[in-house]
């Protein structure tokens, strides 16, 4: 049964698997598809939409396999790393497992939301306020995800609440230290040996480089390791996907700002 | 003696996923309650093993772990006992989707009607305001920090509620609707995706009689037996030492009528609380 894997331009959750892929060698056919158009919600022929409709991480890549609708970048690249047999995406101690996923979930659940909302003011605001009307209301209407579509409604009305860019700009500025921090000891990736977490975290923050350069400033760690995690063949190629001049500058609504703080 | 000590709270929500992981695993641990209704979770011992002052923490010699589900994953890497994760890749995936729609999705909202009704109730009871506002004081992570004020002085906003309420609803169809398709929640074989989502939702038929109930979700109620049946949930909720975790008992019921939604969650919990009855 083959896979194909539906993908937006290589930028956050798309960017991170579409790099899985190439680092694992498993055989998945890609399709790009444009997320900002909602194409993502008409996805053909998938019974079991589930994960597709419902899964946390907002406009991320969906994986069809066997006719279900698989969503989560990290969880699909530890899928492909699996079904590859073990291509060494993921540490096979336990204890360095656990601060794999440890870390992954610090990401997607901070960092995430945090750059989505930064990135989708800055850049898909302006272009979805001037869909137009019809248009906008075939895109949310196609959207099962009462969750989801409210976020696509709040941006296209420019509803911007202050408090939470502010919060978001500390969670980039957040991760940014917290990679500094990771990689005091002079070490090459996050976790010591490449992994998930490399994949995951360059997705979510290689964009903000651009939207908040001052976060970066005083991190020259991060920044070599942004630029290592960029030379690696597999994020190169995912990165020769994009069908724009700039695929970091390229957002649709992403996941929620955690509810309990 | 074991080197392995798990810090947590009733089996229940975070805390149940360890210790029901711990023991499917057959693993021998030192259990060491941390009481979160006295706030033990924000006393310099614990805040010594968790910086954080949430709860559960598990130290394995000298390793400390965190965060419940990943806690999970690594008691199934580490120790020898049954297999908690399928074998099948596309099936582990499935596991690793539910517990992060459950954890980050479907639990909080469950956890604002726990804190409104139970938590807050409970503590207010216990302590009065005034100390409750300096407890408050010290816990270390401000997000925490809102939960306990708001729990504590009923300041959950309407809306809060009816979003979490709608949640609920949706989450809980979706259980039904996945667990038409496999024996168990994500695949046909017992996994860790079981134990955290029974810990999640053993008390549905008590909290949303609504909703849950043999009539209208007739696979959760086969998988929550199931479960309920196997040792490893007797032996773990048998831990419980308040009357949240002795709720559990419902499952011994063969049939669950459905019920009004006043008879829930609110007026349930409520009334015990009246009563007196909710701790030891
Ligand atoms: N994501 C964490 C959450 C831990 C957490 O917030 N636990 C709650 C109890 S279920 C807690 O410690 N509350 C104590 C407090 O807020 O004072 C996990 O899954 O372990």
């Amino acid at each position: 049964m083959s896979m194909i894997l539906y993908h937006g331009e290589p930028n956050g959750p798309s960017l991170a698997v579409l790099a899985a892929l190439a680092e694992t060698g498993v055989a998945v056919e890609c399709r790009p598809i444009d997320l900002l158009a909602g194409e993502r919600h008409t996805l053909p022929g998938i019974d079991h939409p589930l994960a597709r409709d419902m899964g946390l991480e907002g406009e991320g890549p969906v994986l069809v396999a066997a006719g279900e609708a698989m969503t989560e970048s990290v969880f699909l690249a530890q899928f492909l790393d699996e079904t590859a047999g073990g291509a060494g995406l993921q540490p096979t101690d336990p204890y360095a497992h656990w601060d794999m996923m440890m870390w992954c979930r610090q990401i997607t659940e901070r960092l995430a939301p945090a750059a989505s909302l930064l990135g989708n003011l800055a850049n898909a605001q302006g272009p979805l306020a001037a869909v137009d009307n019809t248009k906008f209301a075939a895109i949310t209407g196609a959207i099962v995800n009462d969750d989801l579509r409210a976020r696509w409604q709040a941006l296209h009305d420019d509803q911007v609440d202050a408090a939470q860019v502010a919060d978001s700009e500390t969670k980039v500025d957040q991760a940014v230290e917290r990679c500094e921090a990771k990689l005091a000891d002079g070490r090459d990736w996050l976790m010591g040996e490449f992994s998930i977490a490399d994949l995951e975290t360059y997705g979510w923050l290689a964009g903000m480089a651009s939207l908040r350069p001052a976060a970066f400033a005083a991190a020259p760690r991060t920044v070599a390791w942004l630029a290592r995690v960029k030379a690696r063949p597999s994020v190169a190629a995912a990165l020769a996907r994009a069908t724009t001049a700039e695929p970091l500058r390229a957002w649709a609504p992403g996941p929620e700002i955690n509810r309990w703080g | 003696m074991s080197d392995i000590t798990l810090y947590h709270w009733e089996p229940n929500a975070n805390s149940g996923k360890p210790m029901l992981a711990l023991m499917e695993k057959g693993v021998e641990f030192s259990s060491h309650y941390i009481d979160m209704l006295q706030f033990d979770q924000h006393k310099p011992e614990y805040l010594a093993i968790n910086p954080q002052g949430t709860i559960p923490a598990m130290t394995h010699g000298s390793r400390v772990l965190t965060e419940s589900t990943a806690i999970m994953e690594y008691v199934n890497e580490e120790f020898a006992g049954p297999e908690l994760m399928p074998a099948d890749a596309q099936d582990r995936w499935r596991v690793r989707w539910w517990m992060k729609f459950m954890d980050q999705w479907l639990a909080p909202s469950f956890s604002m009607f726990g804190w409104k009704f139970f938590v807050g109730p409970n503590a207010v009871a216990a302590h009065g305001k005034d100390k409750l506002e300096e407890a408050i004081a010290r816990i270390p992570l401000p997000e925490r920090q809102i939960a306990w004020r708001k729990a504590v002085y009923g300041l959950f906003s309407e809306a809060e509620m009816a979003e979490s309420g709608r949640r609920i609803g949706v989450g809980i169809r979706m259980l039904e609707q996945e667990l038409g398709q496999h024996q168990w929640l994500a695949s046909d074989t017992y996994s860790l995706a079981d134990v955290n989502g029974f810990n999640l939702a053993y008390a549905m038929p008590l909290s949303q009689p609504h909703l849950a109930n043999d009539e209208v979700t007739p696979n959760i109620m086969r998988w929550l037996r199931a479960i309920y049946a196997r040792p490893a949930t007797r032996a773990c909720w048998k831990l419980g030492r308040t009357h949240m975790a002795s709720r559990v008992a419902i499952l011994e019921q063969d049939y669950i009528a459905p019920k009004d939604e006043s008879e829930g969650i609110s007026s349930g919990i409520r009334s015990e609380l009246d009563s007196g009855a909710l701790s030891r």
